[in-house]
């Protein structure tokens, strides 16, 4: 089952395991430069509200009722991330494993290929949590990423327009499977000493400029591991899926009547401040080669010159001078936030 | 006997600092911004919890159920006081209704995210 808390969605299996739980949260972050070079990560600058479709049915489009799940609030060219957490299960001294398959427009953010229900060992087409303990776009090389940048769905930018020639879909799209647990209980068995830790317009809104899908913006260094475990581990007969849809932040309060959050600071005036960029290595684990579909996507920056048009307001390139080393497998006290 | 939330917060954190000294009174102190005299007079019961934010800071810092804390420390958050203002009666009922139903009944409530056709 899927449960939406405090703009986190919940994923529990509790007919697997009593305590195998998934947390999933959408940050908001600043855009990176799309400037042909490999960025830092940037910071969570909070996460994403999120409501459930059914609970503004008169405003929504029909589609998104048809479909269900959540929807969140994005301004023209902002980009996101995603933050994994799965339950740390007491007396094993192990998080819960899940493999989750992400897709934007239904295009698998790690193989570049359409969306299908089930996992696919080769290619992996899936994250492992909690060795992946976020996403930041898609996977265009081995260890780099293009980040998910959103653009409205019909003006050809998203990663969906760009592959299936089509918008149809947009939003992201996401379903998790657990571990099998006695997998889990081989992989990681209970131990004999007791844990220690236990915007906006007075009228309806257009329904054609609402909609928005996930397009690629600039280079960012990320990896995407390799499944470390069998794949016959994973319970590949229970999941849960969730689509999330992407609503126009100027559209956002017509639907909720309640204010989408700021437009985030360029990445230019965030690094001028003095604030952190982060630095991530999963000591061990191996990085999936990237996909050669989305190696082929062009960014928003590219496609925009094509275009002759401004898809973006600003795209300075930023030289951080401080960047936070985040160590493997970050702990709870480790966090990737900026405040500004 | 429910703990006061002095000892609860006392003893989870001794817990987490067996393994980890970023768990040390000093530290969690910096961390949710108090004087670590005030965490120590909160922890032994000396002074009153503190404020609903710094509860939910918290939380964060020891990885606790802010809800869960708030309630020890006889409060209720500000976002379901909101939720409470908005239908007083309905949810006085509601809660009254609940309050000696099992766990698992109450969790039938629960509302999950509806999945469609894609």
């Amino acid at each position: 089952m899927i449960e939406l808390k405090r703009d986190s969605l919940v994923f529990s299996f509790p007919e697997v395991h009593p305590e195998a739980r998934l947390e999933i949260e959408f940050e908001r972050t600043l855009r990176i430069p799309d400037d042909g070079k490999d960025h830092f990560l940037p910071p969570g600058l909070g996460s994403f509200p999120l409501k459930h479709v059914d609970d503004f049915a008169g405003g929504v489009p029909g589609k998104w009722l048809e479909h269900g799940g959540v929807m969140l609030p994005m301004h023209q060219a902002e980009a996101m991330w995603i933050m994994f957490d799965s339950s740390h299960i007491s007396g094993h001294g192990a998080e819960y494993p899940f493999a989750v398959k992400i897709a934007a427009g239904k295009i698998d953010a790690v193989t570049g290929e359409q969306w299908t229900n089930g996992l696919h060992g080769v290619p992996q087409d899936y994250l492992v949590i909690p060795e992946q303990p976020w996403l930041d776009g898609f996977c265009v090389e081995k260890g780099v990423i293009r980040q998910f940048v959103a653009m409205p769905l019909g003006r050809g930018y998203t990663a969906e327009e760009q592959i299936t020639g089509a918008a149809e879909f947009g939003g992201l799209q996401i379903i998790a499977y657990p571990m099998k647990r006695e997998a889990f209980e081989r992989r990681f068995p209970k131990r004999r000493d007791a844990e220690r830790a236990m915007e906006v317009s007075l009228c309806m809104p257009n329904m054609s400029k609402m909609d928005m899908g996930l397009a690629p913006g600039g280079r960012m260094i990320q990896e995407i591991c390799e499944d470390p475990f069998d794949f016959n581990d994973w319970d590949r007969s229970r999941s849960s899926r969730c689509f999330m849809h992407i609503a126009n932040s100027l559209v956002w309060r017509a639907i909720t009547g309640e204010a989408p959050p700021t437009v985030p600071p360029t990445a230019e005036a965030y690094t001028s401040a003095g604030l952190p960029w982060f630095d991530y290595y999963a000591e061990g684990a191996e990085a999936l080669e990237g996909s050669d579909i989305l190696k082929q996507l062009k960014s928003v920056i590219q496609l925009g010159r094509e275009k002759r048009e401004t898809p973006v307001p600003e795209n300075g390139s930023v030289a951080p001078e401080r960047v936070v080393r985040l160590g493997d497998r970050r702990p709870r006290s480790q966090v990737r936030e900026g405040k500004f | 006997m429910m703990k006061h939330f002095g000892e609860y917060i006392r003893q989870q954190r001794e817990k987490l600092r067996e393994n980890n000294p970023e768990f040390s009174l000093r530290k969690i102190a910096a961390k949710i911004d108090v004087e670590p005299s005030f965490l120590s007079k909160v922890e032994r019961g000396e002074q009153p919890p503190p404020s609903e934010a710094k509860i939910a800071l918290l939380a964060e810092a020891l990885g606790e159920d802010a809800d869960v804390l708030l309630a020890l420390a006889g409060k209720v958050s500000s976002d379901l006081q909101k939720v409470i203002r908005q239908r007083p009666k309905l949810f006085a009922e509601l809660i009254r209704e609940m309050k000696d139903m099992p766990d698992h009944a109450v969790l039938r409530l629960v509302r999950e995210v509806r999945d469609g056709k894609w």
